[in-house]
């Protein structure tokens, strides 16, 4: 036994045997079966049915579903309004006069082109 | 689950007291780190994690029940008395030993027994009641300060 003031950062054995003699409690092997015995039934309160899950899934999914709708809608009525075939040639077609190379060359250029000639076509297609 | 169980019931007593109390708290927290498994993180050691939740669940439980508070001691439990004969000797030792045990705060006595009982590390048991390391340092110097105090008179009254 160590001085009762002392301050020892070891466990003391005599008094971790004593307190362990009080508070030892026998017959573990029926503790642990009463907890399996339980086990079962607790699981299954934790465990979330399937229908909460599709449920929980249900409304975020409706909600994209509903935002991809209106994006296709958006993106189709402005398809449908501007986008004719005609257009699309004229937009790919060189511009002509001394705004640039036009959209065709801009795609077609092995390299990046820079921004301002990019935007300058974009305006002059129009 | 075998091995853990005695440490288990034991600090699940040192929080509660009360035996079958604390064996219902063992196995909420023994149920509890079943269910939550796969959260364990196998790269740490598994008997801090599991005390964290036993102890956790023992807490949850005095406050659910609103436990009493450590009824005041009988003095001859503590103060010493006439020894009883031989036969009952540890047993009266253990009496003592847990009315001294209930005179401490939870934390500290709690502290003491995952010490000096189960010997896990100043680091592990902060980890294990949520406190800084120095806190345990503390508790476990105050706790044992009265048990030691305790065996100590025991002891000189046996000679």
């Amino acid at each position: 036994m160590k001085n009762p003031e002392s301050f020892d950062h070891r466990p003391d054995p005599e008094l971790g045997k004593a307190l362990r003699a009080a508070l030892e409690r026998s017959d573990n092997s029926a503790f642990v079966a009463r907890v399996m015995a339980n086990y079962d039934r607790a699981l299954e309160q934790a465990t979330i049915p399937t229908w909460e899950v599709l449920a929980s899934w249900f409304r975020p999914g409706v909600a994209a579903a509903i935002v991809a709708l209106i994006a296709g809608f958006l993106f189709g009525r402005v398809v449908l309004s501007g986008g004719d075939s005609a257009s699309i040639e004229m937009a790919m077609a060189p511009a002509e006069g001394p705004g640039g190379p036009g959209l065709a060359a801009l795609v077609t250029a092995a390299d990046p082109p820079d921004a301002s000639v990019v935007f300058t076509s974009l305006v002059e297609s129009r | 689950m075998e091995r853990y169980a005695a440490q288990a019931r034991r600090v699940a007593r040192a929080v509660l007291g009360d035996p079958d109390d604390a064996d219902d708290a063992a196995q909420d927290g023994f149920l509890s780190a079943l269910v939550k498994l796969a959260q364990y993180d196998s790269r740490r050691p598994f008997g801090p994690w599991l005390m964290r939740i036993v102890a956790n669940a023992a807490t949850d439980r005095r406050r659910r029940r609103n436990v009493r508070r450590a009824e005041p001691l009988d003095p001859s439990l503590v103060g010493g008395g006439p020894r009883p004969d031989a036969a009952a000797v540890q047993r009266e030792l253990g009496d003592r030993l847990r009315a001294a045990l209930a005179e401490l705060p939870e934390r500290r006595r709690t502290a003491v027994v995952l010490f000096d009982v189960e010997g896990y590390s100043h680091a592990e048991i902060a980890g294990i009641l949520g406190i800084p390391e120095g806190t345990v340092r503390s508790e476990v110097f105050h706790g044992r300060r009265r048990l030691r105090a305790l065996l100590e008179d025991w002891k000189e009254q046996g000679k």
